[in-house]
């Protein structure tokens, strides 16, 4: 897990940013800025949002750190923050969910094409290289998240973009195990449905 | 085949590995032994599949430099103090703030003699409170150690303040401690702003961070953001400003877009600071040391 691995580290940057150093502080911010910036614009779909989203996390997170106790891991406290912010931040924009993808690449509108076709037939496990290089699949991938009603977003983009486990989603979340479990198989099942409708 | 939520939730905790052993047996053997499941498994699998290898979009390339203006902008836009004191609007309310102490010195000399007037018995101790005192230690780096020291031992003695000039063993530096009310220290650091642009660097160490015994280090501190730390109504809330400038500063220095802090230094270096005409009285006994409300040590050192 890409987290785990460098949770040991956090721990120490962040000590030293409560201490008042701020290349410590520079480092954490180097360090997940990227990772924050492509969870919070898969989640809002636009790139000027996802911009000033992230950073309104980080300077949540230069004003808080006083704060943080080091209960849960820095990485989530960080991923929690992001994600209340982005939450909001599509509740008070309703129209998140049907807004295109115009700054981050150029929209895909009519007739899906054989690609999604044959992702959908289900006769064999897709290959992740040959999917990444399909524009036309990640652009309906981005436009299918979209869709989702925001809870199942987050728990989906967290899961299967992010690459965090069930507790950590939990953590981020503030909800339980279960939910994790029950809201993440109800989003890719979701999902599912989406695709298939892009085909009718 | 229609889905169903439970099997689902199976099938998706199964391919995120948050089964138990036995359990990944038991689904395993779902999946051998019914094509249905297998079917879906592989759909649930391939929606996975299909949103991890979306490509990984980096940050905007100025995104430090964002957060350090935004940074700086929510520092400035703090609710004042309950004194109503602060200063942190740059220039403006700088000039503002050091005409308020001007007012204030005035008011107090006023008050004094007023005093003097009325009371039948003069006073028989300083009247300096102390708060949260605040302690720091305040670093000018210099090419021009004559022309430095010297200033800042003049402006020591005009300000009034309880001092203490310690040698500290190094022929090329000199020690100061001062201690006073914040105005007072605030208006010393008015009347030593003109060293700023004779420095080499500055730097200001504030203890009374809440949780932590190492101090704060404000690197390329300015005179304004000295005011602006000074004023608060507490060593805490000195402390957390501090903090907010160490980052603000750090980043203006160390990242692309430095050359705007070296804009800010010598917009700063070209104002000239109002100095409050202080009027003193002959009997004046400033606080000891250690009882004031701000001890500052300033360190005037000599660089090559």
């Amino acid at each position: 897990m890409r987290a785990a691995s460098i949770n040991i580290d956090d721990s120490v940057l962040v000590r030293q940013s409560q201490a008042g150093d701020a290349a410590a502080m520079e480092r954490l911010i180097l360090r997940y800025q990227n990772r924050i910036y492509n969870v919070i614009l898969k989640m809002c779909g636009n790139a000027d949002d996802a911009a000033e989203l992230t950073q309104e996390a980080f300077v949540k997170v230069i004003e808080s750190i006083d704060k943080f106790k080091g209960k849960s891991s820095f990485y989530t406290w960080l991923f929690r923050i992001a994600v209340n912010l982005t939450l909001n931040h599509c509740q008070r924009q309703a129209r998140t969910a049907t807004r295109s993808l115009d700054a981050e690449e150029p929209d895909q509108e009519g007739e899906p094409s054989q690609a999604l076709r044959d992702f959908l037939s289900d006769d064999r496990v897709a290959d992740p290289a040959v999917l990444a290089q399909s524009q036309e699949l990640c652009e309906l991938a981005k436009r299918s998240l979209l869709e989702l009603e925001e809870p199942q977003r987050a728990v989906v983009v967290l899961r299967d973009i992010e690459g965090m486990d069930y507790a950590q989603i939990a953590d981020v979340l503030s909800i339980e195990l279960g939910t994790v479990r029950s809201r993440l198989s109800r989003a890719r099942s979701n999902l599912r449905d989406i695709l298939e409708n892009m085909l009718k | 085949m229609k889905p169903n939520p439970s099997l689902d939730e199976l099938l998706c905790s199964f391919m995120d590995g948050e089964l138990s052993p036995r359990q990944r047996t038991e689904v395993q053997r779902m999946a051998a032994h019914d094509p249905q499941v297998a079917r879906r498994l592989r759909q649930l699998q391939n929606g996975h599949t299909l949103l991890h290898a979306l490509p990984v979009t980096p940050a905007p390339r100025d995104l430090l430099d964002q957060i350090k203006t935004s940074l700086e902008r929510h520092t400035l836009l703090q609710p004042p103090v309950a004194a109503g004191r602060r200063a942190g609007v740059w220039h403006l309310a700088f000039r503002r703030f050091v005409s308020a102490a001007a007012l204030i010195a005035l008011v107090g000399v006023l008050g004094v003699v007023v005093y003097r007037i009325v009371a039948p018995v003069p006073p028989t101790g300083s009247a300096v409170v102390a708060d949260a005192g605040l302690t720091g230690r305040l670093e000018l780096r210099t090419a021009r150690l004559g022309l430095a020291e010297t200033y800042v031992a003049l402006q020591i003695k005009e300000s009034g303040l309880t001092s203490q000039i310690e040698p500290d063993g190094l022929s090329n530096s000199r020690v100061y401690r001062v201690g006073g009310t914040r105005d007072d220290v605030n208006r010393l650091i008015a009347s030593l702003s003109k060293v700023w642009q004779h420095l080499e660097g500055a730097t200001l160490e504030v203890e009374g961070r809440a949780g932590s015994t190492m101090p704060v280090v404000v690197e390329g501190v300015l005179p304004e953001q000295i005011v602006g730390i000074v004023a608060q109504g507490s060593a805490k809330a000195s402390a957390q400003m501090a903090a907010n400038y160490a980052v603000t500063n750090r980043v203006a220095m160390g990242m692309p877009g430095g050359e705007v802090r070296s804009l800010i230094q010598n917009d700063l270096s070209s104002v000239t600071l109002p100095r409050p005409a202080e009027t003193k009285s002959g009997s004046y006994t400033p606080a000891p040391l250690g009882r004031a409300e701000v001890n500052l040590t300033i360190v005037v050192k000599g660089v090559r």
